[in-house]
């Protein structure tokens, strides 16, 4: 499933947009050092952080969307970032569980 | 031989940029048909070395050389050095403080990371001068 189609049947909020590509893998965690070194391609990331190096860790690692959970929004460096990257960035009201476990059902994964 | 040189400042104020190095190098890689593989690795491996001269040493300079076969990346900075390298390498050792820890960064993987994903690193550092680390990534 694409990050699009994620977005609107998951009820996410879009922060920003990028290429609409399919959600391949998930991933979860908020070190950046594991992130990088671990999620896997095309993953949909879901995590708490919200700071701007999200969208650098984000590009580094090609992933399909950013999911902030638990209502948590970008920073404006984040959103700013994130848009001027072409980065997906959704938001959940669920906890990283609950999130993790409707993009599993959804996409698959 | 001849090879593709970049050089990048590496501003240790300014966590906005941290991570653009990496990324421009990454960009030049695939642009040259690296393989994904080999891209990911450098990705990776100078990722956690730009983020320790942000996080570590004020910043520094970055430098990329990219041969047929494989690339040389120095980190070079003018921090504080690091007094016991055996300590810093292993795995969850972080001197980060709290503040930085909330930014993400801190988890003590990035020393461990750049030797998993490297062929090759030294490091090269002195107390009170600075700290160099060499990475070479065959492709
Ligand atoms: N360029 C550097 N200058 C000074 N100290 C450094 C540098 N790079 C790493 N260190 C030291 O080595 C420790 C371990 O580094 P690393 O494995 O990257 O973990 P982290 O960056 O998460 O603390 C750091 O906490 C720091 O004390
Ligand atoms: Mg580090």
């Amino acid at each position: 499933m694409n990050v699009s189609e994620l977005a609107a049947k998951a009820n996410y909020r879009i922060y920003s947009q990028g290429e609409d590509r399919a959600v391949e893998h998930g991933y979860c965690g908020d070190f950046l050092s594991n992130i990088i070194s671990r999620a896997p391609d095309s993953c949909a990331w879901l995590t708490v952080m919200n700071n701007v190096n999200v969208a650098a860790v984000a590009t580094l690692i090609d992933c399909a969307c950013i999911i902030l959970c638990e209502k948590v929004e970008p920073d404006a460096a984040l959103a700013a970032r994130a848009a001027s990257l072409g980065i997906w960035v959704l938001g959940a009201d669920e906890d990283v569980f609950g999130a993790a476990k409707q993009v599993a059902a959804l996409c698959g994964v | 031989m001849d090879c593709v040189r970049l050089e990048y400042d590496v501003d240790g104020e300014n966590f906005a940029s941290a991570g653009n190095a990496s990324e421009s190098v990454k960009r030049t890689l695939k642009q040259l048909g690296v393989s994904p593989a080999s891209v990911r690795r450098v990705a990776i491996a100078m990722y956690e070395g730009e983020i320790n001269m942000v996080i570590h040493a004020h910043g520094g300079k970055a430098i990329a050389e990219i041969y047929p076969d494989h690339i040389g990346i120095y980190l070079k900075d003018s921090g504080p050095g690091i007094a016991d390298i055996d300590l810093a390498m292993k795995a969850g050792y972080s001197t980060a403080t709290e503040n930085i820890r909330s930014l993400g960064f801190g988890a003590g993987m990035g020393l461990p990371n750049m030797k998993k994903y490297s062929d090759e690193m030294t490091i090269d550092s002195t107390v009170g001068v600075g700290t160099t680390v060499y990475l070479r990534i065959d492709f």
